[in-house]
């Protein structure tokens, strides 16, 4: 037995492969990206090394510092639009109802949508002549209430969070309810003989319970919105005037149009830095708990 | 029980809220799916009703003139070959880390858990220089190589969970049994991991199907596109004949529905479990 599990030649063609694909396309390209945010370099002429010139040019340039204003504000917007309507949702679907299983199948279907699609959907739903919503507008009297939404500067970012509500909410809605149903069924039996109300019940029992996966939760929707690409990049393009702008876009268009590679991999750095600040805060979170415990 | 008419009450509002979630999440789609059938004019005349008359000449014109079923033949080859690897790999490592006896079994683990947290807009510009050089741009070979690499962390994570719940008798009685490695990764193994390889499958597939911005990176040649990269060059293309686009949408994301409504139990699993651990 030992000798079949331990067999070194076995373990080497087992993890050799995978684990040589991630080294060489995900592990070095990371540093090899730290390295070449100290260049000044288009990839094809000689590359010249500034030092940490692409950092100090990063927090001079109005379009980054928007776009990291965006950012945060697409953080915010998130978790407005996320953590509370999943949630009200999720707790409804946790008690015992009806069609709760085409229910869940139905909200989540949005987030296995492509975000190309899903913006090209609601780019028709904005669209100031035909769209949806101006049409409903139109029907219900209210022709004040039109806009040329995604063309509005100071619109438009709000109009791409209700679309991303519009994907994501059922995501993190299971998410929740995955955690609701790890609560024991006991404590919600004794809670009934006691006579608590429902909403007590949600407030003294499923709420504390699952606070541990909200603060996990709020990290996905943080990081999520750090990662947003392909929603804007088909709305709006970071349009009207960088409006829209976001990390991730003005990187694409820093390093893959105008070819500045240097400074698109130093605005990557910059998003990798995020990411891992918000993993940490996870960690950190997740260590508070179970010191209580 | 008192209380059966202020229940009722609850319950019917518990209802309306959840059908009028359903709709909002529906109607979009049904509204596109609607509009691909009509007419430009249409369009613009009589957006809430139902087409005239359910005429395929948008999704004709999309597939010839659109170059649809050439996107569309590209994103299957991109994505089924990505998969394949991908899973094979991912399940052979796990296998080995959750199951076979070696040293740097937990730290090899944690290299590849470290992958949850990175972002690929921190890997493409030296990507993109490196495929450059390897003279890899412009083939499928550049997209579907970064995302094999970024699949194996949540694969892993999600394999190794399943194979440590497997017994050890299993194993021992194969060993008695005479089986090599080999057989038991291979006869036994896979066969009983089967739900949870389709789940990880099923993930990885969505994930690559649906990405836009590797191929929008590494492809340059139209005829190599996947779908989401042709929808944005339909953008460009047909501003004002967005009906033919709606088409082109539409056949977009049949493939996702059409999975999901028969998988839709190990996507929610898979894409509920690998992101709580990130």
């Amino acid at each position: 037995m030992k000798k079949v599990l331990g067999d070194k030649k076995a373990i080497a063609i087992f993890v050799l492969p995978a684990f040589f694909i991630y080294a060489v396309f995900a592990l070095i390209p990371i540093g090899y990206n730290i390295y070449v945010s100290f260049l000044q370099t288009d990839l094809m002429s000689p590359s010249q090394f500034v030092g940490l010139k692409n950092y100090m040019n990063l927090f001079k340039d109005s379009t980054f510092k928007l776009a990291l204003k965006n950012n945060i504000l697409m953080v915010i917007g998130s978790l407005i639009a996320h953590l509370p309507v999943a949630l009200f949702l999720g707790n409804i679907l946790f008690q015992k109802i009806r069609g709760s299983h085409f229910f869940q199948t139905v909200f989540f279907l949005p987030s296995v949508i492509c975000g190309v699609a899903v913006g090209l959907t609601w780019t028709f739903v904005y669209n100031s002549e035909f769209g949806l919503l101006n049409k409903f507008f139109e029907i219900v009297g209210m022709e004040s209430l039109q806009h040329v939404w995604l063309s509005d500067k100071k619109l438009a970012l709000f109009c791409i969070i209700i679309v991303v509500m519009w994907q994501f909410v059922g995501y993190h809605m299971i998410i929740q309810l995955a955690a609701m149903r790890n609560i024991s069924g006991d404590i919600y039996e004794a809670a009934e003989i006691d006579g608590a109300s429902k909403w007590v019940q949600f407030k003294a029992i499923t709420f504390p319970m699952i606070k541990p996966i909200l603060k996990i939760d709020a990290v996905l929707i943080i990081t999520g919105s750090l990662k947003y690409y392909d929603l804007i990049a088909v709305m709006t393009g970071g349009g009207p005037n960088h409006a829209t702008e976001l990390m991730s876009t003005y990187m694409f268009y820093q390093g893959f149009r105008t070819l500045k590679y240097g400074y698109s991999a130093s605005i990557g750095v910059v998003l990798l830095l995020l990411c891992i600040c918000s993993v940490f805060l996870s960690n950190f979170v997740f260590k508070e708990r179970e010191a209580k415990q | 029980m008192r209380s059966t008419a202020k229940d009722k009450v609850i319950l019917t509002l518990k209802y309306v809220v959840l059908i009028a979630f359903s709709v909002l999440c529906l109607y979009p789609l049904v509204w596109l799916f609607l509009s691909s059938f009509k007419t430009n004019s249409e369009l613009y005349s009589n957006p809430w009703g139902l087409p005239e008359s359910f005429s395929l000449a948008n999704y004709i014109q999309a597939i010839t003139e659109g170059h649809i079923l050439q996107y569309f033949m590209n994103s299957v080859i991109i994505a089924v070959s990505a998969v394949a690897v991908s899973v094979l790999l991912g399940c052979m490592v796990s296998y080995a880390i959750s199951r076979m006896d070696w040293k740097l079994s937990k730290i090899t683990m944690s290299i590849f858990m470290l992958g949850m947290m990175i972002p690929v807009y921190a890997m493409v510009v030296p990507l993109f220089s490196m495929f450059n050089r390897m003279g890899l741009l412009n083939t499928h070979l550049a997209v579907i190589i970064p995302h094999i690499a970024i699949s194996f962390p949540m694969t892993i994570f999600i394999l190794t969970g399943f194979l440590a719940s497997i017994p050890n008798e299993l194993e021992e009685a194969a060993v008695m049994d005479g089986c090599t490695i080999y057989q038991i990764f291979f006869k036994i193994i896979l066969p009983i991991s089967k739900s949870s390889i389709v789940t990880v499958a099923v993930v990885t597939f969505i994930n690559v199907w649906n990405d836009l911005l590797l191929p929008q990176i590494f492809l340059t040649d139209s005829s190599k596109m996947t779908l989401p990269v042709g929808l944005t060059e339909f953008q460009g293309q047909y501003t004002t004949n967005y009906v033919v686009e709606i088409a082109a949408v539409i056949l977009t994301i049949i493939p996702s529905i059409l999975v999901y409504i028969g998988l839709h139990k190990n996507i929610m699993e898979g894409m509920v479990s690998g992101a709580v651990k990130g």
